[in-house]
């Protein structure tokens, strides 16, 4: 299955123009060569791809949704859904991985997309400690620091 | 009003919807913004290195500036002359995919 898909990788890599029979304009899109290239060994591309990022390199992906689905269809929404996106200008963290970006694709005229690192990764709580103005004073000294015979 | 299937005209208080046929600058350059942000998100995904059917199929869509501007402000139509309209017909068009047409048209 692994080598399947890599090969249709590895294919669609090379060149737009085997997939574009139908369309009027030849795309001129290439997938990257960060994570593979056409001239090396495939045994150890593949095995490369098969083992799990670690820890400190796996990206982020930071998903803020700009438009609605409304009127879109409950597939749409769905997806929006499984994102954990509630409601617009909400900004979610997810792992990179093929099932994000696959629901990230299916809303892309929705979303905004930014790839982070693990340590700018916020959950709801940051995100809201974070908009918070700063307070402007800073307590010195408080009635708890008193000894309780002064009193 | 003075006999059956008259149009209503807007100054004896019938309602005015007017479409123009074609985008205005505006219009057509807030198109080409919003094609952008689509190209720039199918980047973002492609950039993180992940693979799937998703992203090699959105890799094929054409880019804005790969487009020729009959792409970017009419669209494939079977009804009307010239089999294209204008991509502002199309409900939803802003928050629709509408990059690629049957090949000929």
């Amino acid at each position: 299955m692994n080598t399947l898909r890599n090969s249709m990788a590895r294919t669609c890599q090379r060149t737009g123009t085997s997939f574009t029979s139908g369309f009027n304009r030849i795309s001129s899109r290439q997938l990257s060569s960060t994570s593979q290239d056409s001239s090396s060994q495939p045994s150890s591309s593949s095995s490369t791809d098969n083992a799990p990022p670690s820890p400190s390199s796996q990206g982020y992906y930071k998903i803020t949704l700009l438009r609605s689905a409304i009127s879109l269809g409950e597939r749409k929404k769905g997806t929006l859904t499984s994102l954990g996106i509630h409601r617009r200008m909400q900004t979610v963290y997810h792992p990179h991985s093929p099932e994000f970006a696959g629901k990230i694709l299916a809303v892309k005229e929705l979303v905004k997309v930014e790839n982070v690192g693990k340590e700018e990764v916020r959950t709801k709580t940051e995100q809201r400690r974070e908009r918070r103005p700063a307070k402007g004073f800073k307590v010195v000294d408080g009635l708890g620091n008193r000894d309780l015979e002064q009193l | 009003m003075f006999g059956a299937f008259r149009p209503t005209q807007a100054n004896l208080g019938g309602l005015l919807w007017k479409t123009p046929w074609k985008l205005s600058r505006t219009r057509k350059a807030n198109q080409r913004d919003r094609l952008k942000k689509v190209d720039d998100v199918i980047e973002t995904v492609r950039a993180s290195g992940v693979q799937c059917s998703a992203l090699a199929e959105a890799l094929l869509l054409p880019k804005e500036h790969e487009m020729l501007p009959r792409d970017k402000y009419t669209t494939f139509s079977p009804h009307e002359r010239g089999y294209r309209k204008g991509i502002h017909k199309v409900p939803k068009f802003t928050r629709l995919t509408l990059r690629t047409n049957p090949k000929g048209f």
